[in-house]
């Protein structure tokens, strides 16, 4: 085949991938942007430039809800990661039922959040919730919390639903850079009298840091654009506690109908998930053939 | 591999059901729970094993609302978007490596930055351009939508399992006189399978998973997907919990099952990007 023949094969596969991302992906970004320029009341937008981020940076509620999400990102991926990477530390020393014990990890993380976030409210039901019950059984309270009430105990209770989801995959990741560890190097170790955090320290550590920085920044990435378990348990509330940039955004375009200035909130989310990105694109370094190191 | 004291072993297997526990309690309770009498719901203490567990709410759920309908809903849409995004996803990652190697690494970029967008910024126009081509409580309004968040990744995926297909295979094909087409369906997709199945696998539990693009797309009841129609349930005045619980078994299930027969393929596909990097 010649080179022109070729090359017109080879578009006519690539294509319809690349035009369907252009019209569902780039012309609604591209529409985002637009919209934020504007003010939208109905069907009439008035172009009225950098307005809308004009107008956010001298918001209080814009940089409340960039705080809670710091904080709702911060502490969601800090325990994602460690307890992730524990676990996958014990399951990866087991020798029976390895493959039994990945698919119940799991099984948070393949279920829809909003549907995770459901059962959760029921768990945490203030009168009749079973997490209550224990509590109380435990000696840990003696009158029943209204956990998404609060506005303390609300963050608190969707971060922690976010890390029950979020830890298995984080695991997954971690228990996939373990097995590529040459053993060799424990024995190795093991040999020189090494015990297990002296191992850890440095075997395991120097093989899995950029394993790990990859995932924290993906996890990051992830959790700051995270919408679904908010929405479901809490829509932002108590008082706006819980309602980090995606709620935010929803909130203002969806009950607030003002599309505008969630558009600008939305772009200013997303200048702070590409930094990331860029950070993400470094370290992981996609186009060359590098094992984990 | 090292050996370790039985001590030892019995402490790994503690701390692992431990975490198992709590990892699948709340799945412990919706099932329970669901499986309980209306009665016996606001009993206190809570049951943990009830004496009359039974399939009434789940009679209800069909009988009195439309989960039925959800979950004919989610089907329709998770089965549409999977079927597009793997066609989608598979001419362009077999173009991509089999005409412009080069080109592969920045596409890859471009599909990367796409999938970091924030979804609740890009439903806003998405809903917008939905409203204008009236397709606002259609399914296909939802399967474009799910098939563009799978497509990057999808791509992504099979780009490496078709570069793993070494070229003499399609070469070989097209001396034998095979076309193109022939070459990518015949040849390559059948030895690329364990890659599509992954990325089926991967896009339906997307399509099946998500909820705010259905929230924001459909407003018509007899629309919603299982996961918009339970969280529905949530706002009612007096929650049925045993009811709600029902419906979660039932948005649950399908994708546990699949998962689970599925697991090599899927973990092995998503790790392999990042651990290999």
């Amino acid at each position: 085949m010649n080179a022109r023949l070729r090359r017109k094969a080879g578009l006519a596969f690539v294509a319809p991938a690349a035009l369907f991302l252009a019209a569902i992906v780039v012309f609604p970004l591209g529409h985002a942007f637009w919209t934020s320029l504007h003010r939208v009341r109905g069907l009439n937008a008035t172009f009225i430039g950098i307005g809308n981020y004009a107008r956010l940076a001298d918001d209080a509620t814009f940089w409340h809800s960039l705080g809670v999400s710091f904080a709702f990102t911060a502490s969601a991926v800090a325990l994602h990661l460690s307890i992730g990477l524990a676990l996958a530390l014990v399951v990866n020393e087991l020798r029976t039922a390895r493959t039994a014990l990945r698919i119940v990890f799991l099984t948070p993380w393949m279920v829809a959040p909003a549907v995770g976030a459901t059962i959760w409210l029921w768990l945490l039901e203030p009168q009749f919730g079973v997490i209550n019950y224990l509590l109380r059984v435990a000696g840990a309270i003696t009158a029943p919390v209204a956990w998404l009430g609060e506005p303390g105990t609300a963050l608190a209770s969707v971060i922690a639903v976010d890390v029950w989801r979020g830890v298995p995959f984080v695991m997954l990741l971690m228990l996939a850079g373990l097995q590529t560890i040459p053993l060799d190097q424990y024995e190795a170790a093991s040999i020189d009298g090494a015990g297990a955090w002296t191992r850890f320290r440095f075997v395991t550590w120097p093989n899995l840091r950029y394993l790990v920085i990859v995932a924290t920044t993906l996890d990051v990435i992830n959790t700051i654009r995270h919408y679904d378990i908010i929405g479901v348990m809490t829509g932002g509330g108590p008082a706006g506690a819980t309602e980090v940039l995606p709620a935010l955004i929803y909130n203002t375009a969806f009950r607030g109908n003002r599309l505008g200035e969630a558009a600008a909130i939305g772009v200013a989310l997303l200048g702070i998930v590409l930094v990331l990105a860029v950070v993400y694109v470094r370290t992981a370094r996609l186009d060359d053939d590098r094992t984990v190191r | 591999m090292k050996r370790h004291s039985p001590g030892r072993v019995a402490a790994l297997w503690t701390i692992a059901l431990v975490a198992a526990a709590v990892m699948l309690f709340p799945f412990y309770w919706m099932l329970n729970t669901s499986l309980k009498p209306a009665s016996e719901i606001f009993a206190s203490p809570p049951t943990f094993v009830s004496a009359q567990w039974s399939l009434d709410a789940y009679r209800t759920i069909f009988e009195t609302r439309a989960i039925g309908r959800y979950f004919v809903n989610s089907l329709i849409v998770a089965v549409g978007s999977t079927a597009l995004s793997v066609v989608l996803a598979s001419l362009a990652a077999y173009g991509l490596t089999r005409f412009f190697p080069r080109g592969a690494t920045p596409f890859v970029m471009f599909l990367l930055f796409t999938k970091m967008l924030p979804e609740t910024l890009l439903i806003i126009p998405y809903f917008r351009l939905m409203s204008d081509v009236g397709l606002l409580d259609t399914h296909l309004a939802l399967i474009l939508a799910y098939s563009s968040f799978a497509l990057p990744f999808s791509v992504w995926m099979l780009i490496g399992f078709f570069r793993s297909i070494p070229r003499e295979i399609d070469e070989a094909a097209q001396m034998d006189g095979a076309s193109v087409l022939q070459t990518f369906g015949r040849v390559i997709l059948p030895l690329a399978r364990p890659g599509l199945v992954a990325v089926a696998l991967f896009t339906f539990l997307i399509a099946w998973n998500s909820y705010v693009w259905a929230l924001v797309l459909t407003t018509d009841s007899s629309m919603f997907v299982l996961s918009v129609g339970i969280a529905n349930m949530v706002g009612e005045y007096r929650v049925q919990w045993n009811e709600l619980m029902a419906a979660a078994v039932i948005a649950a299930v399908p994708v546990m099952v699949l998962y689970s027969l599925l697991e090599r393929h899927l973990v092995s596909a998503i790790t392999a990007g990042a651990v290999k990097g």
